[in-house]
């Protein structure tokens, strides 16, 4: 049998300091003065091969925006990743107050041993997640390392249908279904220690690992990152004996749990404030990328951020857009990937080129993974966000548009309500027309768009960010480890 | 920032016991009821466990600490935002959890307009909600800061520099853990400097009408002329 992600592992180790002393992370500091370095990008089609250029009616727009909208200059080449930040990066961000509480809350546990496992070291939100979580724990002195769990392609497959299963697809639940799981759960066992003060696994694929439990030493935690709503009762039942062992369970979202004996904690998903995706760009980089893809910025702009896909309506989008256009001139980006090398993606492009029609201020953007600065620097040169999604995970991209100030106009899905407080920190919809007036509604409304956007950024800095992410595991830590006693006011 | 007027030493009036400032941290957990119907939600309330209906009530003002208007408790916005209704999403809105000084006190509020309310409105109690209502709970944790303070001068740069948190639970919280209709400031300004009035003015700063960096300026705003008086 195969086996994957070892040279990952490796990868992840030296980049996250791991076998180093605590707190050796070597930094790589980008300020937001600084303007990104980017290869000079050649004009690309926005479209996978195969789909035809688009033709627009006859404008008045300038010839570049029009040459930018057929022609965008999409970055071809990969740049390095940079490295992650340190905690006093986030100083200027958090205020120092918060700093020093996350400084003292881990006093307590300088020294303690953490252990992350998940499945897979690169891609998904959860690599990307441990990616900037651990360098800080480590920065902290509390000494976490990542583990990835090994496996062939058997057991690959048999947890990706039971990833979908708990996202309630239908699925065949064998007991030979149930051995492969088992048996490669009971190989990484053997092959691992579990010596530290708290073992956190990640998500049903690693769950097994449980068996290595000692009574006497550590405290284990399973964080589930996915969402639970409506699972498959048999897969569910098979894992359920597993997880109610765990000492804790952390869920993204109330709406996501399960009922079970051992004590559920909500942590929400986080992005970082650093990150390429989030940071602080120059006015004059987000000109450049608005220039690359004929971006008009002396006209409102309204944007949905999402891979091609069904579920995230992209369709919807448009006939909402169209609806606006009536009342406002403005132009609809909609930005993603997932169109290249996913077939299903690629038709959700060609019928959202099919619904944008010759309008030439619809402009598609399918864009490659490493494009996290230009999106970053859509969404800021945004007038008003979209995530019309029709069914969503937590919903990253509002998390995103939020912390950009931006009014968000988002479907009251998944775990989008918990992000947008109706007309507090955001606008929910639940329709076309829905989505299409209270968008016009903000644009004609720039006072009531400017203060939801200064609430949801707020909402985030509060709730979503990296930082608050430390700062709950931390505690966690203390609670589980009996450092800390909650206080009790009632 | 703005830095405490400098006095003479004479003039400084010591406290008989320093203010320590703390800030608190806390924790979500996700409790066991859930509510889709209003009728729901006041079955949850009845049953609860103390630490939800503090959790919805309390802790979500430090959560939403932002917001100047318009946000109350979780029960009122549930109320409004996803069963539509509107009158009883003002009742919920209108309680002030300064008023109460034990969650017991504060169920039987909320226990009472929901029953009243219900009554009123049969129709409404059954009628799904567009999104469940979730109850949770919340585990906090006090955090020491280096802020003392042992004359008013000090006390207002500990004001300045602790993290809203820190306001939030000498401020608000602090109602339950005294026990009286009261907050960490004034009891220590009354107590330890004999400045009463001082602390009567602190005490009646509206939370409900500021953000929570709206209520520290107000206290600093009080001190600051306190500090110029003296």
């Amino acid at each position: 049998m195969k086996e994957k992600n070892l040279e990952q592992k490796t990868a992840i180790e030296e980049k996250n300091g791991i076998g180093r002393e605590p707190g050796s992370v070597q930094q790589e500091k980008a300020t937001a003065t600084e303007t990104p370095a980017r290869p000079e990008a050649p004009a690309a089609a926005a479209a996978p091969p195969g789909t035809k250029e688009r033709r627009f009616r006859q404008t008045d727009l300038p010839a570049h925006f029009i040459e930018r909208r057929k022609h965008p200059r999409i970055s071809t080449e990969q740049p390095p990743p940079p490295a992650p930040p340190c905690l006093d990066d986030y100083a200027p961000i958090i205020g120092r107050p918060e700093l020093d509480e996350i400084h003292f809350l881990a006093r307590q546990l300088r020294g303690k041993t953490v252990k992350m496992v998940n499945s897979t070291a690169v891609g998904g939100g959860v690599a990307e997640i441990l990616n900037r979580l651990i360098p800080l724990m480590n920065e902290l002195e509390i000494h976490t390392r990542w583990d990835v769990i090994t496996g062939g392609n058997d057991f690959y497959e048999v947890t990706k249908g039971f990833h979908n299963a708990l996202h309630g697809g239908d699925y065949n639940l064998t007991q030979q279904i149930k051995d492969i799981f088992m048996s490669y759960n009971e190989q990484n066992r053997q092959r691992m220690e579990f010596a530290e003060d708290l073992v956190v696994i990640h998500d049903p694929q690693p769950a097994g690992l449980i068996r290595s439990r000692s009574p006497k030493h550590g405290r284990w935690i399973w964080r589930c990152h996915i969402d639970l709503s409506n699972p498959h009762q048999g897969v569910w039942d098979f894992l359920k004996p597993m997880i109610e062992q765990y000492d804790a369970a952390i869920f993204s979202a109330p709406a996501f749990t399960r009922q079970l004996s051992i004590p559920q904690y909500l942590f929400y998903p986080s992005i970082d404030p650093l990150s390429e995706k989030n940071r602080e760009l120059p006015e004059a980089y987000i000109d450049k990328v608005c220039d690359d893809f004929g971006i008009d910025r002396s006209r409102p702009v309204i944007t949905q951020i999402s891979r091609f896909d069904r579920l995230k309506d992209p369709v919807g989008v448009i006939e909402a857009y169209k609806l606006v256009k009536k009342y406002v001139d403005c132009q609809l980006v909609l930005a993603g990937g997932g169109a290249t090398d996913d077939p299903e993606g690629a038709a959700v492009l060609q019928e959202v080129m099919e619904a944008a029609g010759d309008d030439p201020d619809v402009i598609i953007l399918n864009l490659p993974p490493w494009s996290a600065l230009e999106i970053n620097a859509l969404q800021r040169a945004s007038t008003v966000i979209v995530q019309k999604s029709l069914k969503e995970g937590f919903g990253l991209t509002v998390t995103e548009g939020l912390w950009k100030e931006k009014p968000v106009v988002a479907g009251a899905v998944g775990g989008i309500p918990t992000q947008i407080i109706h007309k507090l920190t955001g606008i929910l919809v639940h329709s076309v027309e829905g989505c299409a007036y209270q968008i016009r509604y903000l644009l004609t409304h720039p006072e009531l768009a400017a203060q939801l956007g200064k609430h949801g950024r707020e909402h985030a800095k509060e709730n979503f960010l990296i930082t608050v992410n430390l700062k709950r595991w931390l505690l966690l830590f203390q609670i589980l480890l009996g450092m800390a006693k909650p206080h009790v006011t009632a | 920032m703005a830095t405490a007027p400098q006095l003479p030493a004479t003039r400084t009036r010591w406290a008989r016991s320093p203010f320590y400032f703390n800030s608190a941290s806390h924790l979500l957990r996700i409790g066991r009821e859930k509510a889709t119907t209003l009728q729901e939600l006041l079955e949850a309330i009845r049953t609860c466990a103390e630490s939800s209906i503090f959790q919805h009530t309390f802790q979500t003002l430090e959560e939403h600490h932002f917001i100047g208007e318009g946000f109350s408790n979780d029960f009122s916005h549930w109320a409004f935002a996803s069963c539509n209704e509107v009158g009883l999403a003002e009742r919920l809105a209108a309680i002030d959890v300064r008023e109460f000084t034990s969650i017991a006190k504060l169920r039987e509020r909320l226990i009472l307009i929901m029953e009243e309310y219900l009554q009123r409105n049969p129709r409404a109690a059954t009628r799904t909600a567009m999104e469940p209502f979730y109850l949770m709970a919340s585990d906090l944790v006090v955090v020491p800061t280096p802020y003392v303070a042992r004359n008013l001068e000090e006390f207002a740069d500990g004001l300045r520099k602790v993290s809203i948190h820190g306001i939030y639970y000498h401020f608000i919280d602090a109602r339950l853990r005294l026990k009286l209709n009261n907050n960490d400031f004034s009891v220590w300004l009354e107590q330890e400097l004999d400045l009463a009035q001082v602390a009567d003015r602190l005490n009646r700063i509206d939370i409900y009408t500021s953000t929570l960096e709206g209520v520290r300026r107000g206290i600093l705003k009080i001190i600051e002329a306190e500090i110029g008086r003296a």
